[in-house]
């Protein structure tokens, strides 16, 4: 059996994108990482026209690393975890495969998600230790504290969330729900809690918490199932608290 | 992305926060609940009795306000209002809406919220013109509260004015129920933006509270709707008012 | 007077440990990585950290018990002095990570929780939920980029170590690296190089390792003059699952949460799993390694199912080694701690391991030998030198090595949850090493050095790949790969002997020579991906000749290299006095092997292969003994031994259990 894998190519920055066509055998289990291995290997066109071979972001290719992130069948999530038979049994005919539209595209399938990393740095999404010393142990945490950390902290900054936002975008200055339950992360531990108003002050800024218009398409697309719109409404909630809190002075 | 420059020195960056949440407040207090009192309001002309007298009642006692009423309206209303659709285009301005590729319920909301919006603004400008004082100089402001004799007039004018023409009973169809959705999603999407409800499942209770409020409050404005599009403006044989009356604001 | 760099190359918990504390002591730090540090392959690491802890130090664990498990378990071939400084600052490690806020799994009373991995009878592992490397990545990653926020480290993602450059004495004074995206080769002085650059698992084609885990840099620091170590010794994981594009790992915390590994006693039984009776089950690990249990390490467990599924043609699926992990029989508690592992085996493979045995499969997982780095022992505590400037540092002065990357810490065989440990652990002890080492160089000392030093370290690269963008061949590197991956994989994994392995190396030659023959489909000077896998693929040619080789050389079993051919025969006899003689034969056997292969293997490159010499392994702390893990007459072995007065001392956990561990 084969099937046709169509994917969004672009040499470069500058350049245009354009459509290139695949034909492909199948394989018991395969994944669209596969998929683009095997035409790194024999890299023709469906027309067996030879082409440069398509370029895309990989690492773990178990889903816990964020890199193979694209736009398949229309919806964001990753290569390896996409299986070629649960694909074909959502649109029969071909694969389509495109980069991810909120980021600029270095070279086909892969984009620059360096902003996603910036915004980390703004939102302060550490916990400000004294040092790296023997200081003994953290504080003891709760289970149910630590069960509501995890979640959260397992977010690969894939930007899954992001590009599904429609408030995410080069018109708006949004930072994304990523930043926002990484400040909710962080704002829950005892120690990160220090930085707290920090935090509150970039939600509270342009692009911050009041971007947020509630299409809840994150939580939808988030591969590793965080609770991103908890972690919305919850920041939603502080911020405003947060707020009047400085307007009354306490 | 804009994301790239840090903390930029924006005007808008000091208040934003408040300026979004006084957004979401505008549209839920002054302008939320102005809309309910007046469907409910126009809902009287269903109500049993002469045709059109609880309604012109029900007027009559909002404008025992007197000269409070002009002020109150501009503060409580209009300004409210032009703050809430005026950023509210700018917000939609900031969306890149994709429901028809990730459809789902609140995706779908999310993308119906900003185009009801449109819609309401619009329509609140045509029925603004049509209805009230201010339109007249716009050959509008069809609404009196009495007739030149000091008779009662509301139901009368009101309805005539609906039943000009074939159009717009299902332009105001249209206008209500978008207005009405308008208001009962951003009652939702506020309840999340205000911290009240969190969890997926209060958001989907609460969801379900303001779906029964919409329609609710939808076949109120049609209900309404409906009684001034049948009213019976040849048996009560009242003659055509040729002005307005100054001291009367629309409905 | 120019400022003082590090580079550190790799941004996995390695270079990550290493490069938030050179940053805490105001250090400024290049830190270069093939991919955004976030996505390193430490965040495929699942089960867990070992280190001692209250609750195990109260049923009579120690420091002591761990460095001795670890030594065991690695059969010994591992220096001690390094380890047992590993072993005594894990509590440190576990605490620093906790308070960087490593979401641990917590008990009710809200300490951390620890669960038992393999190789031990202790639960010293402490694990956040089943992905606790990413969590301690993420945590140490945020660390990085709060230095990175005060720009005292300078991160360069997605650009990738060609080589270092020495000066005319040898001497390490930065790095040339290639940015990925522009194509861009540049030279990065500095100071002291850190390579943290993981293990080399492409070597074997597919593997549980990331597809960015190729070997490339600990390649190109080899043919730079770096030796490298121990590199037949690969661990063969022993439950993964297969894929076509990688071996995804299945977690010894499996196991360690209760799943059982099982047959059925039917070769090719094809009913459904769950309708199998226990009595038609073959619990093998149970059944042979009665102490332990599906807990061996992980060498004696693929072994155990490499002979099930060969020998004894019990395989789940004819024709590969698939035997039942089964999970199904755990509470709801103990699944809920797996499910980062258990939802990968249902994303990919469809089935609800909740409901169904999973069928699991050995996979080449990590790489024990690694960069040949060097230690400083304390003579006082038996440990380390702390800051001595030669901990971590390589054959090449200048240039250390830490992680997985190096050969350091886990002998024959590495225990499960041990490398999380090593990883930071190598990492925060270099930090003070190249702290000294600034502070004794000259100020600006690579800065200072000619421009041409630096200008001539690019020129071999650009050379090479502008040849490589032009050269017509016929050769296609990723089947080249595919051919290697799969004779490494056949030849050089759980089970070896040496016509097989003299086979490999006669491939890999050949395999080496159609290497110059290679032509790039891509030719293009922006992203050339085919460009960056070519180049590694080269060095993966290099490493597979010293693995193999080193295999060949080696006539022995040890912890994961396993040569049936030079296996001492297991006492068999019945009747107790025969059964003493032949444990007395086998203890003679067992120590004249020690005397000729207790031995670091240490590969030199030369233009012409790989120069072999053995070096002595400081075993002074825990003298080696036989391992005897499920072993036949083992007691008795264990008995003899003692008497024979090799390691005069007896098993070191005896004398721990009676005077505690020595400080």
């Amino acid at each position: 059996m084969k099937f046709k894998v169509k994917i969004l190519r672009q040499d470069t920055p500058h350049d245009g994108s354009y459509w290139q066509t695949f034909e492909m055998p199948y394989e018991d289990g395969m994944n669209l990482t596969t998929v683009l291995q095997r035409i790194a290997a024999d890299p023709i066109t469906v027309d067996r026209q030879p082409t440069a071979p398509v370029a895309y972001d990989a690492s773990c290719l178990e889903e816990v690393c964020g890199a193979c992130t694209m736009v398949i069948n229309g919806r964001v999530r990753q290569a390896c975890s996409a299986l070629v038979d649960r694909l074909l049994a959502e649109q029969p005919s071909l694969i389509e495969m495109r980069p991810m539209t909120k980021f600029p595209v270095i070279r086909d399938l892969i984009v620059d998600r360096s902003s996603m990393f910036e915004v980390l740095k703004r939102v302060k999404a550490w916990v400000h230790v004294d040092g790296y010393h023997d200081l003994g142990p953290g504080a003891r945490i709760p289970p149910k504290q630590q069960d509501e950390a995890y979640p959260l902290s397992r977010c690969m900054t894939c930007g899954c969330c992001v590009e599904a936002c429609p408030q995410f975008n080069d018109r708006s200055s949004f930072i994304g729900p990523a930043a926002i339950s990484q400040v909710m992360l962080f704002n829950a531990h005892p120690t990160g809690r220090v930085d707290a108003d920090a935090r509150f002050e970039v939600l509270s800024g342009s692009g911050g918490i009041a971007a947020c218009g509630n299409s809840q398409n994150c939580v939808k697309v988030c591969p590793k199932d965080i609770p991103l719109t908890d972690s919305i409404a919850k920041a939603g909630r502080d911020t405003t608290l947060y707020q009047l809190r400085k307007w009354f002075g306490s | 992305m804009a994301q790239q420059q840090p903390e930029p020195a924006r005007a808008g960056e000091k208040y934003y926060f408040l300026i979004r949440r006084l957004h979401s407040l505008s549209g839920l207090v002054p302008v939320g609940v102005f809309l309910v009192v007046h469907l409910l309001a126009n809902a009287t002309v269903l109500a049993p009795g002469p045709a059109g007298a609880e309604y012109q009642k029900s007027i009559e006692r909002i404008h025992a306000l007197g000269p409070l009423l002009v002020p109150l309206e501009i503060v409580g209303i209009f300004i409210p209002l032009l703050f809430h659709s005026l950023l509210g285009f700018a917000i939609w301005f900031e969306a890149v809406p994709n429901a028809m590729q990730y459809r789902h319920g609140p995706n779908i909301r999310y993308t119906l919220q900003r185009i009801t919006g449109g819609i309401a603004f619009l329509f609140i400008l045509y029925h603004v013109w049509e209805m009230h004082w201010m339109g007249a100089p716009l050959g509008g402001g069809k609404f009196a509260l009495h007739d030149s004799d000091g008779g009662p007039a509301a139901a009368v004018t009101t309805a005539r004015a609906i039943q000009a023409s074939v159009w717009i009973a299902p332009i105001y169809a249209l206008g209500i129920v978008a207005t009405v959705y308008h208001l009962a999603n951003g009652i939702w999407s506020s309840l999340i933006t205000w911290g009240i409800t969190i969890r997926p499942r209060t958001q989907q209770v609460s969801g379900y509270v303001c779906a029964v409020f919409g329609i609710v409050l939808s076949l109120v404005g049609l209900g309404a709707l409906r009684g001034f599009k049948t009213f019976d403006l040849t048996s009560d044989g009242v003659e055509a008012t040729g002005h307005t009356t100054a001291e009367a604001p629309g409905p | 007077m120019a400022k003082q760099h590090v580079v550190v190359v790799g941004g996995g918990l390695a270079g990550l440990a290493v490069t938030m504390k050179l940053a805490e002591a105001g250090n400024h730090v290049f830190l270069i990585s093939m991919v955004p540090v976030k996505r390193s392959h430490s965040v495929c690491a699942q089960g867990g950290i070992n280190s001692v802890n209250p609750l195990t130090r109260q049923q009579g664990d120690s420091e002591w018990l761990h460095m001795d498990d670890t030594v065991y378990g690695g059969d010994f071939l591992q220096h001690q002095p390094p380890v047992k400084e590993m072993c005594d600052w894990g509590p440190r490690v576990i605490d620093l990570l906790d308070r960087l806020g490593v979401p641990f799994n917590r008990t009710p009373e809200g300490f951390r929780d620890q669960r038992r991995f393999g190789g031990t009878m202790f639960k010293r592992t402490a694990f956040a939920g089943a992905t606790t490397g990413q969590q301690m990545l993420y945590a140490l990653d945020e660390q990085v980029r709060r230095w990175e926020a005060r720009n005292l480290v300078e991160k360069y993602e997605y650009w990738e170590f060609l080589g270092p450059i020495l000066d005319t004495k040898g001497h390490c004074r930065g790095v040339v690296a290639q940015d990925m995206f522009s194509m861009e080769i540049r030279p990065f002085a500095a100071d002291a190089v850190v390579l943290a650059t993981g293990g080399c698992g492409s070597v074997f084609g597919r593997s549980t390792m990331s597809m960015i885990c190729t070997g490339g840099a600990a390649g190109r620091a080899y043919e730079a003059g770096a030796d490298y170590a121990n590199g037949e010794f690969v661990q063969v994981h022993p439950t993964a699952i297969p894929g076509t594009d990688k071996l995804r790992l299945m977690s010894e915390s499996a196991r360690g949460e209760g799943g059982r590994i099982w047959v059925p006693r039917k070769p090719q039984d094809d009913r459904d799993p769950n309708s199998i009776p226990a009595s038609e089950r073959f619990y093998f690990l149970e059944e042979r390694y009665p102490k332990y249990g599906n807990l061996v390490p992980r060498d004696i467990a693929t072994r155990e199912i490499f002979d099930v599924c060969v020998n004894l043609d019990l395989s789940v699926e004819p024709g590969r080694l698939c035997v039942y992990l089964d999970v199904t029989e755990l509470s709801a508690e103990s699944l809920k701690k797996l499910d980062g592992i258990l939802e990968i085996y249902e994303k990919f493979q469809g089935v609800d391991p909740r409901k169904t045995p999973m069928k699991i499969f050995p996979a080449v997982h990590y790489s024990m030998g690694g960069l040949w780095v060097d230690y400083e022992r304390n003579d006082a505590t038996g440990g380390l030198v702390i800051g001595s400037p030669r901990n971590q540092q390589t054959k090449v002065p200048g240039l250390f090595v830490i992680g997985e990357a190096d050969y350091q810490y886990h002998g024959a065989n590495r225990l499960g949850a041990n490398s999380l440990l090593s990883c930071i652990f190598s990492g925060l002890i270099v930090a003070p090493t190249i702290v000294n080492r600034l502070k004794s160089l000259p100020q600006g000392s690579a800065a200072d050095q000619p421009v041409s030093l630096f200008d001539d370290s690019v020129k071999p690269h650009q050379e090479w790949m502008n040849r490589l963008i032009h050269h017509e061949g016929t050769e296609n590197p990723y089947k080249l790969h595919q051919e290697l991956g799969d004779w490494m994989t056949r030849n050089v994994t759980v089970v070896r002997n040496n016509k097989d392995l003299r086979s490999t190396l006669e491939k890999i030659a050949e395999i080496s020579e159609r290497y110059g023959n290679v032509a790039l489909s891509d030719k293009s000077n922006w992203t050339n991906q085919n460009l960056s896998f070519t180049r590694a693929l080269g060095d993966m040619i290099r490493l597979a000749g010293v693995i193999t080789e080193g295999a060949l050389l080696r006539d022995e079993c040890r912890g994961a290299h396993f040569k049936p051919e030079f296996a001492i025969p297991s006492p068999d006899a019945e009747e107790p006095a025969a059964l003493r003689e032949q444990a007395g034969v086998w203890c003679k056997a067992f120590k004249a092997k020690g005397d000729r292969w207790l031995k670091t293997t240490v590969a030199r490159h030369t233009p012409d292969g790989p120069e072999f010499h053995y070096e002595e392994v400081d075993t002074s702390l825990i003298p080696p003994r036989p391992r005897t893990y499920g072993l036949k007459g083992a007691e008795v072995i264990e008995q003899v031994w003692s008497k024979m007065g090799v390691g005069q001392e007896g098993p070191a956990e005896r004398k721990v259990a009676v005077g505690g561990a020595p400080k």
